[in-house]
């Protein structure tokens, strides 16, 4: 009915500028991880042809990762940060998801959405919020000592893992809460009927016919929270003062704009993307073999 | 050349994995109720929105009153098409849906607001132009669809299975006034359906597709009593099927064997021989009593079971060439004769009985 | 467990009895569940109103409440949002990107939308899976290919509004195409073929019918974007410049790095309530230009859902 080239026409501005300004950017990373650095200035020197291509930075920054380099302490502590930080978003947020979506009754939309505020409150002041808190003089020490729990003041700022790692959970809670939410929200309740009438208990509903649809949704929700968690390095920043507790991307960071080297930076920043492509294959094959196995019922 | 004349030659669709449209030739004279009925995926909307427009054939040719329309755009054709679920606009209130067409051709506003008055006085909905199409029901949005239609005053109307969405009494009161429509205003209706019972009575003739290409066209008592293959007549209402071994065929009788009776039955001008299937409707199944006198056409046969049907009664009977037959008997309020169990004759009247070839074309459904 | 059923009419249910069966009741809510999701609500959004109450401190602490002033807001001379120049062009050059992010990337990703939807040949596959990609990118390779790209290669770019108006247009695209496209999924092709069957040529069916259909759509995206755009961080920061061009989050940043006074809540603030209105008035355009085509409560859902991605 339309012209054939009309529609790609449409494409085209939008196309163009995702080439010029989001895979042409990754090739510059490219150019200049794989490239050279200047002697004398210590400048970046990116190289263009892939046939002179210098993987000596890359391994130079593998070298740092590995057992006994330099930043082998910060990739540990980034993967546990990110792991524990999961676990605890998961922990917290399926119930919530869980509620919203099956038992919320008339209170379903005003809880959801209270969900979904947070994800229009600006990231830092979610973070500002909290680092006032956790001040010495703030409410949480101040409730601590108040319930006797604590006897002085607490420094929570200071160089503390378990305070990256809730703020890590506060910061990306939100979203793994959503796509739970709606992969819950869309499970028949008919499916669990059927169950319970088959002589299921409530508990064995849940963990043979819930559980298995919501599994796209789980593992949607981890890509969404853990891909950015991996690069996150303003959150440590924030919330600690030490370096005791930084990450893969407070090193970026650091190579950026503490210091001369943005080849190093660029090599790291390789790296990590590869690690996560890596991840992000594993997340769809396992979507994949999810939707496969639950077939048209969970087309989720 | 009459008006709102169709003529389908060799229309072919076909899509990257199927065949929709299987060429087909069809001639629909204008002024006339058509239908093409046939199962979900027998090529019959495809064909409709390759007249409408909307896809454009592989190959052949879309004759609307003598010139190929195939690969002029919709906006250019002179036929207009009420969709399966209105499509009406819903930014738009009811005037405006109807006068879009209207606005498009520049018509001056006096005048779109005379059609729209007189199209909405055609449909019964007048006084209802400023209403939004979420505040209409189902009924009152069919009816202003085919208002949006008809007032371009198209030379052909093309109906996609429109009462699709109804509930079945309301199906019924706007079959029939939209037969009574199209015999008011004269123009070509073109109506797809896969509800058999539809086409049969509004149509004037009717087309029965099957996979991508037509079994049958004719009027509806000619397909419906003269089916023409084993499809059109498992397609259209109940039919009794039985294996047959062809003796003799001819254009004014046949014979048949079923399992060593010998059954007399309508002329056929196939020239068909060896292996076939007879067909005969189950009202004009005739049941004796046992031991009445036997004549041509008659096998024993046993009472297996009665359905009650209200107008009237389903009688199964065994009959003894071993296959099921359906007997249909009406309610006159005088009681059924005849028992689960019990013996009966079996009378398959000669000009009630249909030969037909027993193997269906290559790629049909079964 | 006792059901109504059993029970001798005029009894009443012991105490215990009724916990019991509070407890137990097997389709009803689950009481922990209850418990949890207002637990997790209230931790959620009380630290923000903490800090938003702070903002109207009347002392220079953010930890022990004194009394409420605006001094913060405009009574201060020297620090309050008013009159600190840093913190008054943080939020201009918030409001600056965020409004050039709106009217850059809705029309582009709009039109984007469109052509994804409807595009059937060769390359709307490539051109799909290249729309995708920069909403799973972690927003720091995104901040240094972008940097990398201004300084080596487009160097006639260098950091600054420009560079960061690009950058924000660059991830807000996709917001906009998958917001849309929900949109046009649910319209499906029906409007556009009666249109055409009634006479419009595509350019009419384009403008006079598909897009004020689209209309919810790409106002709700508007407010996205503009949501998007003032909570950036990592882009902005990459692609500043430091002084004028840095933002709000930035501000707030450097300031919670370093000794802030309750200015930094007042400024977080003022950008939460912009982006608030914001959102709701974009939420509230979606829900009355559909309205006649809404089913029964499910509106606040299709606006959260519409950019779901799985």
């Amino acid at each position: 009915m339309y012209r054939r080239w009309l529609w790609p026409s449409f494409s085209f501005p939008g196309v163009l500028w995702l080439i010029v300004l989001f895979v042409v950017p990754f090739y510059a990373v490219l150019g200049v991880a794989l490239g050279t650095v200047d002697p004398i200035l210590f400048q970046p020197v990116p190289v263009w042809n892939p046939l002179e291509w210098n993987v000596g930075w890359i391994q130079e920054v593998l070298n740092r990762l590995a057992p006994g380099g330099i930043w082998f302490d910060v990739g540990i502590r980034t993967i546990v940060y990110v792991t524990v930080s999961l676990a605890l978003c998961l922990l917290i947020g399926y119930p919530v998801a869980y509620y919203t979506a099956r038992h919320a009754g008339r209170w379903k939309g005003v809880i959801l959405i209270l969900i979904i505020l947070p994800l229009w409150i600006s990231y830092m002041m979610r973070m500002l919020a909290w680092v006032n808190l956790l001040q010495a003089d703030g409410y949480v020490n101040r409730f601590l000592m108040f319930t006797h729990v604590l006897s002085q003041p607490r420094d929570w700022l200071g160089g503390n893992s378990s305070t990256v790692i809730l703020a890590l959970v506060y910061g990306y809670i939100p979203y793994l809460i959503l796509p739970l939410f709606a992969s819950l929200d869309r499970i028949d309740r008919s499916h669990l009927e059927a169950a319970r009438d088959l002589g299921a208990s409530p508990f064995s509903a849940f963990r043979n016919v819930t559980l298995p649809l919501s599994k796209t949704g789980i593992l949607g929700g981890a890509v969404l929270i853990t891909l950015p968690m991996f690069g996150d390095y303003y959150t440590p920043n924030i919330v600690s003062t030490s370096p005791t507790t930084s990450m893969v991307g407070n090193q970026i960071d650091l190579y950026f704009h503490g210091g001369p080297q943005p080849t190093i930076g660029a090599a790291l920043t390789i790296v990590l993307a590869a690690f996560l492509t890596l991840l992000m294959a594993y997340y769809m094959w396992s979507i994949h073999r999810a939707q496969r196995d639950v077939g048209a019922v969970g087309a989720l | 050349m009459a008006r709102g004349e169709i003529e389908l030659s060799k229309l072919r669709k076909e899509f990257a994995d199927v065949t929709a449209v299987d060429g087909i030739d069809l001639h629909v004279p204008g002024g006339e109720f058509f239908s093409l009925l046939g199962p979900s995926g027998c090529g019959k909307t495809t064909t409709l929105r390759m007249i409408a427009g909307f896809e454009q054939p592989t190959s052949g040719q879309i004759l609307l009153d003598g010139s190929d329309v195939a690969y002029t755009p919709p906006h250019h054709r002179n036929v207009n098409t009420v969709f399966q679920n209105y499509a009406l606009f819903p930014h738009l209130n009811v005037f405006d849906n109807i006068a879009f067409g209207l606005r498009r051709a520049k018509r001056p506003k006096k005048e779109i607001r005379e059609r729209v008055g007189q199209a909405l006085e055609l449909v019964q909905l007048s006084g209802y132009e400023r209403r939004k199409s979420s505040q209409l029901s189902g009924g009152q949005q069919q009816r202003v669809a085919l208002a949006r239609a008809l007032v371009l005053n198209p030379a052909v109307l093309l109906l996609d299975e429109p009462l699709g969405a109804l509930d079945a009494k309301l199906r019924k009161v706007l079959q029939i006034e939209l037969k009574a429509l199209q015999q008011e205003i004269g123009i070509t209706f073109l109506y797809v359906t896969h509800d058999q019972e539809e086409a049969l009575t509004m149509s004037d003739r009717l087309a029965v597709m099957n996979g991508g290409h037509v079994e049958q066209v004719g009027a509806p008592q000619d397909v419906y009593e003269d089916p023409e293959t084993l499809f059109v007549a498992d397609f259209l209402g109940v039919s009794n099927l039985m294996d047959a071994h062809v003796v003799s065929s001819g254009p004014s009788a046949c014979k048949v064997a079923v399992d060593g009776y010998e059954l007399e039955t309508r002329g056929t001008d196939l020239d068909l021989r060896g292996a076939a299937r007879i067909v005969i409707r189950p009202e004009r199944v005739g049941l004796e009593e046992h031991g009445a006198p036997s004549g041509p056409n008659r096998i024993p046969g046993m009472v297996e079971r009665l359905v009650y049907v209200g107008s009237a009664v389903q009688v199964i009977v065994r009959a003894a060439t071993g296959e099921s037959l359906q007997a249909l008997v009406q309610n006159t309020g005088q009681g059924i004769p005849w028992e689960q169990g019990t013996p009966v004759q079996v009378h398959l009247p000669s000009d009630a009985v249909r030969v037909l070839p027993a193997e269906k074309r290559a790629g049909e459904s079964e | 467990m006792t059901t109504v059923a059993e029970r001798q009419p005029g009894t009443r249910f012991s105490a215990a009895a009724r916990v019991r069966g509070w407890l137990r009741n097997t389709w009803g809510k689950p009481r922990f569940l209850v418990l949890i999701t207002w637990a997790y609500i209230l931790w959620s959004i009380v630290p923000v109103l903490i800090a938003v109450q702070f903002s109207f401190n009347a002392t220079r602490s953010r930890t022990v409440w004194d009394s409420f002033s605006t001094r913060w807001y405009w009574g201060d001379s020297v620090d309050s949002v008013w009159h600190d120049p840093t913190l008054r062009h943080a939020l201009v050059q918030t409001f600056k990107l965020a409004g050039a992010d709106v009217l850059i990337a809705v029309p582009i990703g709009v039109m984007l939308a469109l052509g994804l939807a409807r595009w059937r040949g060769r390359g709307s596959g490539a051109s799909n899976f290249i729309m995708l990609f920069p909403l799973v990118t972690p927003e720091i390779v995104m901040g240094v290919s972008l940097l990398l790209v201004f300084t080596e290669l487009f160097t006639f770019i260098h950091t600054g509004t420009t560079a960061q108006i690009l950058g924000h247009v660059t991830f807000s695209i996709s917001f906009v195409v998958v917001i849309v496209r929900g949109r046009l999924f649910s319209i499906g092709r029906q409007y556009e073929e009666a249109a055409a069957d009634l006479g419009a040529s595509p350019f009419v069916a384009l403008t006079r019918v598909l897009l004020p259909l689209l209309t919810p759509a790409i106002v709700a995206s508007a407010a996205v974007v503009f949501a998007i755009s003032a909570d950036d961080f990592v882009i902005s920061q990459w692609l500043s410049k430091g002084g004028e061009t840095d933002t709000v989050p930035i501000r707030i940043y450097s300031a919670t790095r370093a000794a802030p006074l309750p200015s930094v809540n007042a400024i977080a603030t003022i950008m939460l309530v912009s982006t608030l209105l914001i959102v709701s008035a974009g939420f509230l355009a979606w829900r009355m230009l559909t309205s006649g085509e809404r089913r029964t409560g499910r509106s606040a859902e299709d606006f959260g859902s519409a950019f779901n991605l799985s």
